[in-house]
């Protein structure tokens, strides 16, 4: 008797857990598919998005259910990278470009390309989100939901208390500016300096300004001459005005601001210029110290030449390599990447749209979004060049230039060693690539 | 002052009082046996059944403890690195040679030392000094109790990031207060130089600390018997005596393993650093357990897990030096 209970437990635990099982993921019997989707830069609001625009997908295409995944942001990738590696358990997915690079390299997401040949989708796209949706060998690992994208945000107030009558258009202009406001005794800072987590990203973006007349548009880190863009004699220049903005016109403790300091410093009204990305727009809207009409944001900063480039950041959705449905799940890609529901997705996390219609738009032709549009429409001026974010060594890279930029600012090194400490760097990578 | 004859009698007393506690390494506890009532024998049968009741722990312990700890391992002696796995072929202690020839190595291990001595001293000195103020009896003592040991609910994570802005200096606090009451002119950038940014995370680690030993040494102090303060005071012992002689010989079981428990977890305790300089300026506050995260950030994983065994053979190496160092003093002789 006792054994037959115990036989009976066991047997029903077995079949719960089964069932349990079965219905996260796979198919049904009535040919319903149930599809995995992990999200990556997690936050309660842009879940609550998600949700809403998988919701809309299901009333679509009642056959297809979605079940998403919402690791927090910080372990996000690495969880991603488990479940990738398992094989199994993930079907459509936010992958980054930070990530695409090692993820197409271990082989666990899938080529797109063939299953959206043909797609309605490409035509309404930017010219920028279709180049970024296809990596150097011509694979779509994703399709692009967005960009991150930098411009100047600026005190209209201070510069014009300062005699400016517009904001900079080039690097030397904001150093002249902004050293001009800077008055630490006064609380006053010029501009607020990323020298903490990040810091290569501020720092890269003058050196391609500096050299953009020679730069490879399909590698931001190269000259068309095949050397790094760190070799060029204008890097120097560009460093040399970097530290010199540091030192004559930002806070001393920005040497360890990173993204949270930056933004508070502009937004307590402390700080006349950042450099940020567009998702900063509505922080700073709702700051309580600076009103609305104290600020606005202006178009990346140009190097001498007068051209500069767009330093952009972007990520996507794609599909895992190991899923078994990836009919449906390229489907759920389409579906985000196009319409009404990219538009949203755009629009509430404050992203650089990858809609042409965009441009039309009123949401993104006024006020502090409309410089991203003037980016957008004069490619001449603001070159789109492809940024190695893919590359296998990035976070790596990203940990080193960091560090060598504190080195800098502090004194421990000096712009023209660290400049040939980067273009050692990037030159024997590329070499070991080949 | 007490004379010698005194002092020793007020010692003895102390030492017989304290080999009669229990979990104080003294005699061993008088068990009554009920009349009627025998131990059961041990049989094959009983053994069959406490393995059985044991099994799922253990096996919960195997699979989530042991295996990772182990399968982990073995990651240390392969080039195991998350950008590429299409080669994870052995290279034997290459990724051991790699962490100990890394130009930072020598200033991640400095950082550590003063990471555990600087915040491990300072907090068991104040955790004393607070755990005996607390055992006073005095008006709202559970309120100011239930304020001290209030830190250690919070994450280290998370104090890291308050005292990021603490110390920030245009929009710190720490700053802010300094110059008011005019020790400081101007505001210190104090994150930003790397050695004001050791003394900073320091700080905030000993604020973080101090609590775990005033809750340890508090329960100990209340272990001791009222009557061996009142000898002591009959015998003329003072505050200081009384301290040196009766309280911390009573406790110094306690004492002495709260200091291993803490070194331990304060050498694997990144939380607090990450949060608050993320290892920087120029690198230059990180510790073992920072340095490895940032590895792991790099996707090398065979180097992190080289480092791992390190941190985990040095902390062995110095729990059983630290056991035995300890060990002569903790047992009471007779």
């Amino acid at each position: 008797m006792r054994r037959r209970t115990a036989a009976l437990a066991l047997g029903t635990a077995a079949t719960m857990v089964l069932t349990g099982c079965s219905s996260m993921s796979g198919s049904q019997a009535d040919g319903t598919v149930t599809l995995n989707m992990v999200e990556s830069l997690t936050n309660p609001a842009r879940t609550d998005l998600i949700k809403g625009l998988i919701a809309d997908f299901q009333k679509q295409n009642p056959k297809i259910k979605v079940n998403l995944i919402s690791p927090p942001t910080e372990q996000a990738d690495q969880k991603i990278q488990q479940m990738l590696q398992s094989g199994s358990g993930v079907d459509t997915l936010e992958v980054r470009d930070t990530t695409v690079g090692p993820w197409s390299n271990n082989g666990w997401i899938y080529d797109m390309k063939k299953d959206l040949t043909g797609w309605k989708g490409w035509e309404a796209m930017t010219e920028n989100a279709v180049k970024a949706s296809q990596d150097a060998e011509g694979k779509t690992y994703f399709v692009p939901y967005g960009f991150y994208g930098l411009s100047v945000f600026y005190r209209t107030d201070l510069i014009k208390e300062a005699g400016f009558s517009k904001p900079p258009a080039s690097w030397d202009e904001l150093l002249e500016q902004a050293s001009a406001i800077h008055d630490p005794g006064k609380r006053k800072y010029g501009y607020a300096f990323r020298g903490g987590a990040n810091a290569q990203g501020n720092a890269t973006a003058i050196i391609e300004a500096y050299v953009a007349d020679e730069i490879d548009p399909a590698d931001g880190f190269k000259l068309k001459n095949g050397k790094t863009i760190f070799s060029a004699p204008e890097a120097l220049d560009a460093m040399q005005t970097y530290l010199k903005l540091f030192k004559d016109a930002s806070p001393k403790s920005s040497v360890s601001w990173g993204y949270p300091e930056m933004v508070e410093g502009f937004s307590n009204g402390s700080t006349a210029f950042l450099l940020q990305d567009p998702e900063v727009i509505a922080t700073v809207s709702e700051s309580k110290s600076i009103k609305k009409d104290q600020w606005s944001t202006a178009p990346l900063v140009a190097g001498p030449s007068g051209k500069t480039v767009q330093p952009l950041a972007t990520a996507g959705w794609g599909v895992a390599k190991g899923s078994k449905h990836k009919k449906e799940a390229v489907e759920l890609v389409e579906f985000l990447s196009e319409g009404e529901a990219s538009t949203d997705f755009t629009k509430t996390n404050s992203l650089v749209p990858i809609l042409k219609s965009a441009a039309e738009d009123p949401f993104y032709k006024t006020g502090p979004w409309s410089s991203y549009v003037t980016m957008t429409e004069n490619p001449d001026t603001y070159l789109n060049v492809s940024q190695p974010r893919g590359v296998a060594w990035w976070a790596e890279w990203q940990q080193r230039a960091d560090a060598d930029i504190q080195k800098m600012v502090l004194g421990k090194t000096t712009p023209k060693e660290l400049l040939a400490g980067w273009d050692t760097y990037w030159t024997e990578k590329r070499q070991q690539e080949n | 002052m007490p004379t010698a004859s005194e002092t020793t009698s007020t010692t003895q007393t102390a030492k017989t009082a304290s080999a009669g506690a229990s979990g104080n390494g003294g005699a061993r506890p008088v068990r009554k046996v009920r009349p009627g009532r025998r131990k059961p024998e041990f049989t094959a049968r009983r053994g069959f059944l406490i393995t059985l009741f044991m099994a799922p722990a253990a096996i919960f312990v195997a699979v989530f403890t042991y295996y990772p700890m182990i399968a982990g391992s073995q990651m240390a002696f392969r080039h195991w690195n998350l950008t590429d796995l299409t080669d994870t072929s052995w290279v034997g202690l290459q990724n051991f040679r790699d962490v100990f020839a890394d130009p930072a190595w020598g200033t991640v291990l400095s950082n550590t030392a003063i990471w555990v001595v600087g915040s491990i001293v300072p907090q068991l000195v104040i955790g004393f000094a607070l755990a005996l103020w607390l055992r006073r009896r005095f008006r709202f003592r559970g309120l100011y109790q239930a304020l001290i040991f209030f830190p250690w609910a919070i994450s280290g994570f998370l104090i890291g990031i308050l005292f990021r802005w603490m110390f920030n200096s245009e929009f710190g606090v720490v700053s802010d207060l300094l110059q008011k009451v005019g020790l400081i002119d101007e505001p210190v950038a104090w994150l930003a130089d790397p050695k004001t940014a050791m003394f900073a995370v320091v700080v905030a680690n000993i604020w973080y600390g101090v609590t775990f030993f005033t809750i340890m040494i508090l329960a100990a102090l209340q272990s001791i018997p009222e009557e061996l303060y009142e000898a002591s005071a009959l015998d003329g012992a003072g505050k200081v005596r009384t301290l040196f002689q009766i309280t911390i010989p009573y406790i110094r079981v306690t004492l002495a393993l709260t200091v291993l428990l803490r070194i331990i977890w304060i050498f694997n305790f990144p939380d607090l650093i990450f949060g608050m300089t993320g290892g920087g300026p120029n690198n230059e506050t990180h510790i073992v357990t920072t340095w490895m995260i940032k590895i792991t950030q790099q996707g090398d994983y065979g180097r992190a897990s080289a480092l791992g065994l390190i941190v985990v053979a040095t902390l062995l190496v110095f729990a059983v030096f630290f056991l035995l160092a300890t060990r002569e003093k903790r047992e009471v002789k007779p």
